[in-house]
């Protein structure tokens, strides 16, 4: 770098298209070289944790849709599966299967908004229009189940809060065998797009050693080369019984990351498919009315079941004394719970581990170096949400 | 899987039981370096990963917490033996140091200064320990449980001053807590009682 160039700060968001949400970066460069890019969070700090303590374990749940906004499901799954841990019970396998599948479902709706999102940050608007619409036929799936399209609350302590509709299984099985053809077409727009590659390949390389000492996971680490996944090394609900691959890259540069997400979603597509052709009939919840409601029906004639149903929405049910951690392969990286139950009828303590903000944190490291141009690429292949860094 | 470190170092447990299954040890807060360093490099343990830090405040929990104010919680994992650790550690209320653990898990930095800014630990020797999620002249530490859920402070636009303001919380309605939880301890614990007896 010539001697005439001063190093300048340039402020970068928190209100930028780039930016993936409320994100301020400081960005120290010389020339167009990015010396040091500091973020700065908490813009969209809620105080999730906080509110957490003051309600009940049922009023809980609708919190962690708003974490991750573009993967509810698999937040609530991490939340079910700690609180089924400190009662001590285990969701049926029917709801354990429908869990599994909803889950994957998500899995794929958030990468088809991240990677057209990355695509679309680089040059290429194409695909964010294409992935939308589709995206949509699945947020269809969604609906069925919940009633919404993304706040479900449908995963809950016990198993899941319905069953699935009449034909819903027919209707999912037809969409997806066919939905690897629209994965083919969008891998055509992107994975030899020579623009496309030009503003990925090499870009923000993180390797295997580095991806370890930064705590990342998921998709981010699976790229530099680690073949690490909970859903296979400490499986949960049904996922041992299920047959995957794990998907793992070479360089670890963001184009990397891009093709590990591009395949993750053909192996969600073959879980969806495995589930359905296997999930047994049976209850999706526990019959247990001292944690979860009884049925619409049965408060008809029964006046225990109202009582219970009463105390369930009042006081809310109590759980034993302990502290645990439970998580979850969420479509990010590994998200986490630590809940600590004092045995009153609201958590003591509910800590959310995001892997954003891990991630976010090794964003300076990544970008060091590199072009000012560079940084929206990194940004992008590492899938921030802002709901999650912030909490 | 060599055990041995965690049972010498570990001085008992913390008043929230863990769950079975989780591999935890209490060690004492001036040792935290020491063993961090010693669990990420022994070979027969390996936590290569750290995966979060936490705390818990105890102030509220029913039985006498002694003075141990704080909770603190490092989450590790193995990636070589696929293997987790909780390891524990309590802060008192009169001494609110702990050693920043930054030198040997670089990704500790943010995990720190969250607690710091919500809890108001103060980490010893931490590169750049300034507050993360909340305003940059916030006052106080919320998560910790004698700060109010609705907080002290609100901000809203000011049209005539065109600029943001601060000013202290006004309720339209008082805070509402309401203690639904019964006294009634449920049946079985009675029926129990009366067996006993």
């Amino acid at each position: 770098m010539s001697e005439n160039f001063k190093p300048v700060t340039l402020n970068f968001g928190p209100q930028h298209p780039a930016a993936h949400g409320v994100l301020r970066l400081l960005v120290q460069l010389e020339g167009e070289v990015v010396n040091k890019a500091e973020p700065h969070i908490g813009l969209l700090h809620r105080g999730t944790e906080k509110l957490i303590e003051q309600k009940t374990y049922t009023q809980a749940i609708p919190y962690f849709d708003r974490l991750d906004y573009v993967s509810p499901m698999c937040q609530e799954h991490a939340f079910a599966l700690a609180v089924e841990d400190l009662l001590n019970i285990k969701a049926p396998i029917r709801a354990q299967y429908i869990r599994v599948m909803f889950a994957e479902i998500t899995r794929i709706l958030n990468h088809l908004l991240n990677i057209p999102a990355f695509a679309m940050d680089i040059g290429a608007a194409t695909p964010m229009l294409w992935a939308f619409e589709e995206r949509e036929k699945m947020l269809e799936f969604h609906e069925a189940v919940s009633g919404a399209r993304f706040h479900a609350a449908y995963f809950r302590p016990g198993g899941v809060h319905q069953d699935l509709p009449e034909n819903l299984a027919d209707k999912m099985k037809t969409y997806f065998t066919n939905f690897p053809k629209f994965i083919d077409t969008l891998e055509e727009l992107l994975t030899e797009n020579r623009i496309f590659k030009q503003r990925s390949v090499d870009i923000g390389i993180l390797s295997e050693e580095n991806a370890i000492r930064l705590s990342c996971s998921g998709p981010v680490l699976r790229a530099s080369g680690v073949a690490w996944d909970l859903r296979k090394s400490q499986p949960y609900d049904v996922y041992d019984k299920l047959d995957f691959d794990i998907p793992v890259g070479k360089t670890g540069d963001t184009y990397d990351r891009y093709l590990v997400r591009m395949e993750e979603m053909r192996e969600s597509v073959k879980i969806i498919l495995q589930c359905i052709d296997q999930i047994p009939s049976g209850p999706v919840m526990i019959e247990n009315n001292k944690i979860t409601p009884p049925k619409r029906s049965e408060m008809k004639n029964s006046m225990e079941a109202i009582i219970h149903h009463f105390k369930l929405f009042t006081e809310g049910y109590r759980v034993p004394k302990g502290l645990t951690y439970r998580c979850v392969e969420a479509p990010k990286g590994e998200f986490g719970v630590v809940l600590v139950s004092d045995g009153s009828s609201k958590p003591y303590r509910c800590k959310l581990r995001a892997p954003g903000f891990v991630h976010l944190q090794a964003l300076n490291f990544l970008s060091k170096g590199h072009q000012l141009a560079d940084l929206p690429s990194i940004l992008g292949s590492l899938d921030i949400v802002f709901g999650e860094v912030d909490r | 899987m060599s055990n041995e470190l965690i049972n010498k170092y570990s001085v008992g447990d913390i008043q929230f039981p863990t769950k079975s299954g989780l591999l935890s040890m209490l060690v004492k807060k001036e040792l935290i370096l020491e063993i961090i360093q010693k669990i990420k490099e022994d070979d027969k343990l390996l936590y290569d990963q750290l995966i979060d830090i936490t705390v818990i405040d105890n102030v509220l929990s029913k039985q006498n917490y002694s003075n141990q104010r704080y909770t603190i919680i490092y989450s590790f994992l193995s990636l070589s033996f696929n293997k987790r650790l909780l390891v524990y550690s309590n802060i008192s209320e009169d001494d609110q140091n702990i050693d920043s653990i930054t030198q040997i898990f670089e990704s500790a930095n943010w995990f720190e200064r969250e607690i710091y800014d919500l809890f108001g630990v103060n980490f010893k020797n931490h590169p750049n320990l300034q507050r993360i999620m909340n305003d940059y002249n916030f006052q106080g530490h919320p998560l910790r449980k004698d700060f109010p859920l609705t907080g002290y402070e609100e901000v809203r636009y000011d049209e005539n001053l065109k600029k943001v303001v601060y000013e202290p919380v006004t309720l339209k309605q008082e805070f509402r807590d309401f203690d639904s939880e019964s006294p009634w301890e449920g049946m079985k614990e009675t029926i129990k009682k009366e067996i006993g007896n």
